[in-house]
């Protein structure tokens, strides 16, 4: 062969193997789980037959799985926007501090380095009602007058404080805290590195405009500057909401949560699709997963081409 | 009056920020506390952070080695002239003894020997490891063709890159499942390993920081007579070092802490647990006093990755953030 024509194939053998690793790990199980979705397929049954629609007529017909498209669409609702305020709050702060700013910045990131799941596990003993430090801390201030006179906290007082994680009521905004807790402190990083790069003299020109209070100056140069990280921040984030399971498999293996008030989609794909072999509906799940997935991607892009326009 | 005013601002929000930092710091402390202590304190909730540390009798110690008949005949000689049962509640005195500890050390012994923890942080280094090195190996080649090599389809196979980078692994996993089932390859290092083998990111990472080193150095490279093959791993890797680094940290803290795949995966067999897994699983076993130890098998899971941040924390940070870079 000559040098031309190996210099020719050179860059396709560079390319093939992430090329077949993309089709056959990342593109093909889409195909195959789109295909699936409208049958009755399980893994080791004889025969599969076709179902048209009716995967996905029960995502929207049965009860539980609105359980389920409550507990996820409200998990990511109150997450994103909150650890993106956390994140945000730490960061104006942190940068905003004289002395000592490095030392929250490596605390608030320790979160982000341990695992989800061993701290899901620790974070329901915190919680725990008899043994857990949060209650038996509640428990010990009962004697002070002026909480008492919070009605929550004298109800609790009285009788007993929430079981958290085990009562429907609290359990899903448990695993919300939990959620915003191990967040927070990446969309902090991500903030401090936007702040940094955000010129002084912004400030000074806005000063000079008249921008007097810090708030106007957060309203009319910071909020502005961090717009790019903001979009970043919501997309992440919206979409590791989405897929939440450690916390839920860790504290919720069997139910998906008291009254299934934290049934949320990749516990379903996995309890359906995988322990009850129900490959059909779990697959429907995923595609609508993916769908999800592909939205939040779209307005990323059509709000960061936006902003570019608009530079 | 101003310089006050500046002062109370500042001490407002550090002290914003430490109430913060302790709602964060929470659950480690409570974590570390309960891996020191002994079963009673963590019932009774008391002891503070490190607990009394007062000796204690592991009785799972002393049931486990209850003397028989033979070790009673054995002991026989030492105790002359005594009857059976003497000897008995002699030898279980001094099983006792032998069995008795302080609970950090009951807790992270048993942390090891009630379930094979070693074996699951071999697991997850091999896992990792495995995982970054393939990664690399696939995505350089490929990032190095996209930035630097002219060919037919390149901006095909690029597309292609950037679209993949929209399909999160962990929501495609039930029919990757399927595939690897029917592959036959649930419950093998392959199955943990194989689905992580392509990292878009990665390519897009490493491509986007090739297309920053200049032309003359790959064009002196093939001046030299140097092949393709490898001006890729003799001269841009050589180059890619900092981002590479940055690269394996995000890849190995992933994979590290990740929960769901190799849940997804491995359903039975024990050997191949990752720690988080065998975490799951010793809390699935876990009876009444058995916190101890679960809370010191969490220790040790999350401590590798907790340290080596806190001793190269601006790396780090850089590693877990670089998906800000897209």
């Amino acid at each position: 062969m000559s040098t031309a024509a190996q210099s020719r194939i050179v860059p396709y053998t560079f390319v093939l193997p992430a090329l077949i690793l993309m089709f056959v790990i990342l593109l093909a199980p889409v195909i195959v789980a789109a295909i699936l979705s409208f049958t009755d397929y399980g893994l080791g049954n004889t025969t599969v037959s076709w179902v048209g629609w009716e995967n996905y007529e029960k995502i929207f017909k049965r009860s539980h799985y609105e359980k389920m498209m409550t507990a996820t669409l409200l998990y990511v609702i109150v997450v994103v926007p909150v650890s993106l305020g956390l994140g945000l709050g730490a960061a104006l702060l942190i940068n905003s501090l004289r002395w000592g700013g490095d030392i929250y910045k490596t605390i608030y990131f320790l979160p982000v380095m341990a695992a989800l799941l061993a701290m899901a596990i620790v974070w329901e003993f915190t919680l725990h009602p008899t043994i857990g430090i949060i209650n038996d801390t509640l428990t010990s201030y009962c004697d002070v007058a002026w909480l008492r006179s919070w009605e929550w906290y004298d109800q609790g007082c009285k009788d007993t404080f929430p079981l958290w994680l085990g009562d429907k009521r609290y359990a899903l905004w448990t695993l919300c805290f939990i959620g915003i807790w191990q967040a927070f402190g990446f969309n902090m990083v991500l903030y401090l590195a936007g702040l940094t790069s955000i010129p002084r003299e912004l400030y000074h020109a806005a000063e000079l405009d008249g921008a007097k209070s810090a708030w106007d100056r957060f309203r009319l140069v910071t909020w502005p500057m961090l717009g790019p990280t903001t979009v970043f921040v919501v997309t992440i984030t919206a979409i590791r909401s989405f897929q939440v399971f450690d916390t839920v498999e860790a504290i919720f293996p069997d139910s998906g949560g008291p009254a299934k008030s934290a049934y949320v989609m990749m516990f379903v794909i996995y309890e359906k699709g995988i322990k009850h072999n129900l490959i059909g509906f779990g697959a429907a799940v995923t595609m609508l997963f993916l769908i999800f997935v592909l939205i939040m991607t779209f307005i990323q892009h059509r709000l960061v081409d936006r902003r570019t326009h608009y530079s | 009056m101003i310089g006050s005013q500046t002062n109370l601002g500042e001490a407002l929000k550090h002290l914003v920020l430490i109430l913060g930092a302790l709602t964060v710091i929470l659950p480690f402390y409570v974590m570390l506390s309960y891996s020191l202590k002994s079963p009673s304190e963590i019932e009774r909730n008391v002891g503070g952070f490190v607990g009394a540390q007062a000796p204690m009798v592991d009785e799972r110690c002393v049931k486990l080695n209850e003397p028989g008949k033979s070790e009673i005949a054995a002991a026989k000689p030492r105790f002359a002239g005594r009857s059976e049962r003497e000897i008995k509640e002699k030898l279980v005195e001094e099983l006792r003894q032998k069995c008795t500890m302080s609970p950090v050390v009951f807790n992270y012994s048993k942390a090891f020997s009630e379930a094979p923890l070693l074996r699951y942080l071999l697991n997850g280094l091999i896992v990792t490891l495995s995982i970054f090195f393939i990664q690399v190996l696939v995505a350089l080649p490929c990032a190095y063709a996209l930035a630097k090599l002219q060919f037919w389809g390149r901006s095909f196979v690029f597309g292609l890159v950037i679209f993949c980078l929209l399909i999160p692994v962990h929501a495609i996993a039930l029919p990757l499942y399927i595939i690897l089932s029917k592959a036959g390859l649930t419950n093998t290092y392959a199955a943990l390993i194989v689905p992580w083998t392509i990292s878009v990111f990665g390519i897009f990472l490493m491509r986007q920081f090739f297309l920053t080193v200049p032309d003359d150095l790959i064009d002196a490279a093939r001046m030299d007579g140097m092949s393709e093959f490898s001006i890729v791993w003799r001269v841009m890797l050589p180059t890619a070092i900092p981002a590479l680094l940055a690269f394996a940290i995000f890849s190995v803290v992933a994979h590290w802490n990740d929960y769901f795949w190799p849940r997804v995966v491995i359903t039975g067999n024990r050997d191949l647990f990752t720690p988080p897994l065998g975490l799951r699983e010793f809390k699935g076993d876990a009876d009444g006093s058995f916190y101890g130890p679960m809370m010191a098998t969490a220790t040790i899971i999350v401590a590798p990755l907790i340290i080596a941040f806190l001793l190269a924390q601006r790396r780090f940070i850089e590693g877990i953030t670089l998906t800000g870079m897209k």
